[in-house]
């Protein structure tokens, strides 16, 4: 069975993150910091608006939002832009290429542990906090349980555009410029670090159509049972959505990727 | 199954580079130019390497070695010429081709960093799909050949280069391959720990009857391990023959060494044996000296190839 391999990259994945357990406190102490800077930003611009509803989302509701939004981002973060360009500096890709299977295949499944473990260090943790500190104001039932698989597609967008990415930088030969861009867009437009609901209704509408909502606002969505989700056909569409991205992004990587190989294997690395 | 290992027939491989300009004005002009010129890292080669053998690839630095090395192993894509290895176009089916081969680059480690060296065992038995049973027995091999009982728990960041090297090297024969690319094995070793090596490559080829490419700059590895040398300079093949048909590529030539009279040096003298030999020497000496003692000596492989490497072909 194929499926024996990629169990075994994702165990590895995961034995790797609980070795470096040091670096998971960290973390949790980082997202702390950032989730304090956080909650004083929104309280004064909730001061200054005078009013408790601002675009349909209460206070409270635009922090459970972020909090959890940057939990999903701690268990969501891809470094294989990072990581290709030292490797490729190093020439160590070479072994990466040798191994037996596709390079996209190989990478997806080493970082598919890690996720794993984040999901249970990181995640998991804090959504029980939330859950203590606003006395169960996320909805439990199903809507964890489609929130898994919202999570799931949003794993495999956030690494199909990695790997765009990082293909990019296998043409541009720099990263440091290419990937803060990323950064700053998926950041900005996906909803990990504004609500969507805060941007103005022309550029919400534009951004409603881009993959970056995939990764991180439909799984807040379906989670909160917000935007529809509570209904069969807003769940359905949100995973249409995803879905839809996978498969274009899927295409495109590959693609793309296949060209950049073939550029490689023609002129040296 | 055919005989052949590897088959590569009058390969080549050009690489399309930017002629860079000197200075900041000829770095903004670089920006805009389309000016290519194109190196050829590898002309002409024909080589074929049976089953079972351990080859060694050989040159000076910049020859075309890795590059060689890097179209069998299909992660590049050769200009013109035919190459097959295990019957498979490496380029052409890259995935299905690794599942044959191991490599090991003396520089890299292909290792599991902060994993016991047993996990990445695991890993690779997994990822090759290798039978439980053949990976115990492979596991057993490795007992008997070397000692492996410390480094198996230890993780790879803790280990010496010698001792990660070994674990490389065991890493890259673990699905039993058809053929191994050893890319400087020995690089940074200690004497001992090199003959570790050494015999432990000679015990997985005669055990597993694996083909070896070793490419190495340590003469000592080339001495210990190969019986047929490949050597190639400025991207062409110009030595492919035995090692013992290398020593007399320059002619047979032996050192004579003869310590004369009551003096304790010795005197050395450079002696081709097709044109003189060595007795008419020795009387030569003892017409006017009293000859205490003598030695004889075969020239050594690695003078032989720092000629071959320096003077190109005779």
């Amino acid at each position: 069975m194929t499926i024996r391999k990629y169990i075994a990259l994702m165990r590895a994945g995961i034995m790797e993150s609980l070795h470096f357990r040091l670096g998971t406190a960290v973390t949790l102490f980082a997202n702390l910091i950032y989730l304090v800077l956080v909650y004083f930003l929104w309280k004064a611009v909730y001061a200054s608006s005078g009013v408790d509803v601002v675009n349909g989302m209460t206070f409270n509701d635009t922090m459970i939002y972020l909090i959890l939004a940057t939990a999903l981002f701690n268990f969501l973060e891809m470094f294989v832009v990072w990581d290709m360009s030292r490797s490729i500096q190093s020439g160590k890709i070479i072994l990466d290429l040798l191994k037996p299977m596709s390079f996209r295949t190989y990478t997806f499944w080493s970082y598919s542990g890690s996720h794993v473990a984040q999901f249970v260090l990181a995640f998991i943790p804090t959504f029980i906090v939330v859950m203590i500190v606003t006395k169960g104001a996320i909805p439990m039932g199903l809507n964890l349980l489609w929130f898994l698989i919202s999570v799931v597609f949003a794993l495999v967008v956030n690494f199909s555009i990695e790997i765009l990415v990082a293909t990019i930088c296998l043409y541009t030969e720099s990263t440091w410029g290419v990937n803060i861009v990323k950064e700053t867009i998926v950041l900005v437009l996906s909803g990990a670090s504004i609500p969507l609901a805060f941007f103005p209704d022309s550029i919400r509408t534009v951004i409603s159509w881009l993959p970056f909502r995939a990764i991180y606002d439909i799984p807040l969505q379906v989670l909160l049972e917000k935007g529809g989700s509570d209904t069969w056909l807003g769940l359905a569409k949100m995973y249409g959505m995803q879905l839809g991205w996978c498969v274009i992004l899927y295409i495109a990587g590959i693609l793309f990727w296949n060209h950049a190989v073939k550029r490689i294997t023609v002129n040296g690395g | 199954m055919s005989q052949e290992a590897i088959v590569m027939e009058n390969l080549c491989k050009d690489f399309k580079v930017l002629n860079r300009h000197e200075g900041l004005k000829g770095s903004i002009r670089d920006l805009f130019s389309r000016d290519y010129k194109t190196i050829s890292a590898v002309k002409d080669v024909t080589v074929t390497v049976n089953r079972g053998e351990i080859v060694g690839y050989l040159g000076p630095n910049g020859a075309g070695k890795s590059t060689t090395i890097k179209m069998m192993t299909g992660v590049l894509e050769p200009t013109s010429g035919k190459i097959l290895v295990n019957g498979l176009v490496p380029y052409k089916d890259r995935t299905k081709n690794c599942e044959n081969i191991g490599v090991v680059f003396g520089q890299r480690s292909q290792l599991w960093w902060s994993l016991p060296l047993i996990e990445s065992f695991k890993l690779l038995r997994d990822l090759y799909m290798v039978p439980q049973k053949d990976y115990e027995e492979m596991i057993e091999l490795y007992r008997s050949l070397v000692d492996i009982e410390p480094v198996l728990h230890k993780t790879v960041r803790q280990m010496s280069l010698g001792q990660r090297t070994l674990s490389d090297i065991l890493a890259a024969f673990l699905h039993n391959p058809g053929i191994v690319f050893l890319d400087e094995p020995t690089i940074g070793l200690d004497v001992s720990m090199k003959s570790k090596i050494r015999d432990l490559i000679l015990g997985l080829n005669r055990e597993k009857k694996t083909t070896v490419i070793l490419t190495t700059h340590d003469m000592g590895d080339v001495d210990a391990l190969c019986k047929r040398i490949i050597i190639i300079d400025k991207g062409r093949r110009i030595y492919d023959n035995d090692i013992e048909h290398l020593k007399s590529y320059f002619g047979s030539y032996r050192t004579l060494r003869v310590r004369l009279d009551n003096k304790d040096e010795w005197e050395e003298t450079l002696i081709d044996e097709k044109t003189t030999d060595v007795m008419t020497v020795i009387t030569e000496y003892q017409k006017s000296h009293k000859v205490k003692d003598i030695q004889l000596q075969e020239i050594s492989t690695e003078e032989v190839i720092k000629k071959l490497y320096e003077g190109g072909t005779k």
